[in-house]
């Protein structure tokens, strides 16, 4: 059900973007670290989906909240002059591989169920 | 019923994201030829201002050295008659080749463009360009303030001197090289009431503008100042023949 309601929405998703209007250059920058905002949210969801706290509204307000945030200061930034969007995309770029790290161990743990304790182990050593 | 929430937002949200990178991809793959552009446009637009400021910092220096050439002009030619004759000479000669701030009598213009559409007796305007100030409309108006016996004159700061050209560049003009845009400011040192007569009298160039529609201002006064020429008269070919 939750993937068939995923696949959908990207389909639909892809369909009316490929027919939707053009964002002018100047806002493309916005839209850029809006999509690295959601995409950060996205990991963030199944990481914590996988660890079993997933939270819908938590999930949702940091979805649009990070994506609306980071516009912001992206835009801030472009007032005062200063790359504020670099700050951005090092957190969320950052918070990304940490959850694709958490992503990875949970499948490694899954997939070698023999060596579990030894997984557990590297993994802790690694961090 | 959770899960069936919870899958409705996913889609919504998956939607969303999804819908905005394949927007993002198509405006940068549309506008890929921008980006280097635009980055050289930032990287030139630095240099000129680059250069702005080192012409600003040499003109600056270039002020301080003639003033102290004049001062040590002044003291060289204290006590010798004929050198004082000469000193008075290049002052003369530096003021009338416009090198020098002049101050006198004279007639002031502001025009500046309309924006209203509507001619001075509130009729809607044929043609919207009559009622901007054109380069060809100060060159008529610099044209006829030499007729009239002007002395010194003036444009937003930019001393007429023997070698200025008034030319069009889109939508600005360009006068000793300086691009100025309306409202213009023409100041000329002469008779006031001549310098006015010539140019207000019915049939008068200002009057003609001013039918047209173009806001006109003038002013006499009796102590008018016109800037001096900020920049360097060189030559290549002028040589005096003997």
């Amino acid at each position: 059900m939750i993937l068939i309601a995923i696949v959908i929405g990207c389909i639909l998703g892809a369909v009316i973007g490929i027919y939707a209007p053009m964002v002018p250059y100047t806002y493309s920058g916005y839209l850029a670290i809006a999509i690295i905002a959601a995409l950060d949210s996205v990991f963030g969801g199944i990481a914590a989906t996988l660890n079993k706290n997933f939270d819908l509204k938590i999930f949702v307000t940091g979805f649009f909240g990070n994506a609306i945030l980071s516009i912001l200061l992206t835009y801030l930034g472009q007032k005062l002059n200063v790359d504020i969007y670099l700050a951005a995309i090092v957190v969320f770029v950052g918070r990304m591989f940490n959850n694709l790290a958490i992503i990875r161990r949970y499948y490694l743990n899954k997939w070698t169920p023999n060596k579990k304790e030894d997984n557990e182990n590297s993994a802790k050593i690694q961090k | 019923m959770l899960k069936k929430q919870i899958s409705i937002t996913l889609g919504i949200m998956c939607f969303a994201l999804t819908m905005a990178i394949v927007i993002q991809l198509r405006t940068v793959h549309s506008s890929t030829s921008t980006v280097p552009q635009s980055l050289v446009e930032d990287s030139l637009r630095d240099e000129v201002l680059r250069w702005k400021e080192k012409y600003d910092n040499a003109y600056a220096e270039l002020a301080i050295s003639n003033k102290r050439l004049e001062e040590v002009r002044k003291l060289a030619t204290q006590n010798d008659i004929t050198s004082m004759a000469k000193q008075q000479e290049i002052t003369e000669s530096n003021m009338l080749l416009g090198l020098t701030e002049v101050t006198g009598p004279g007639f002031e213009i502001i025009l500046s463009d309309n924006n209203t559409g509507l001619t001075s007796e509130g009729n809607k305007v044929l043609d919207i360009t009559s009622q901007i100030v054109h380069y060809d409309d100060l060159l008529q108006v610099v044209n006829a303030l030499n007729n009239a016996g002007a002395e010194a004159i003036s444009i937003n700061g930019n001393r007429i001197i023997q070698t200025t050209a008034i030319t069009c560049e889109g939508n600005i003009i360009k006068i000793n090289g300086q691009r100025i845009s309306s409202p213009f400011v023409i100041k000329a040192i002469g008779s006031p009431a001549i310098l006015s007569g010539s140019l207000t009298m019915i049939g008068g160039y200002l009057y003609l503008m001013e039918e047209d529609g173009v806001n006109v201002q003038t002013n006499q006064s009796d102590n008018l100042v016109v800037e001096a020429y900020n920049g360097v008269i060189s030559y290549k070919y002028i040589k005096s023949k003997k």
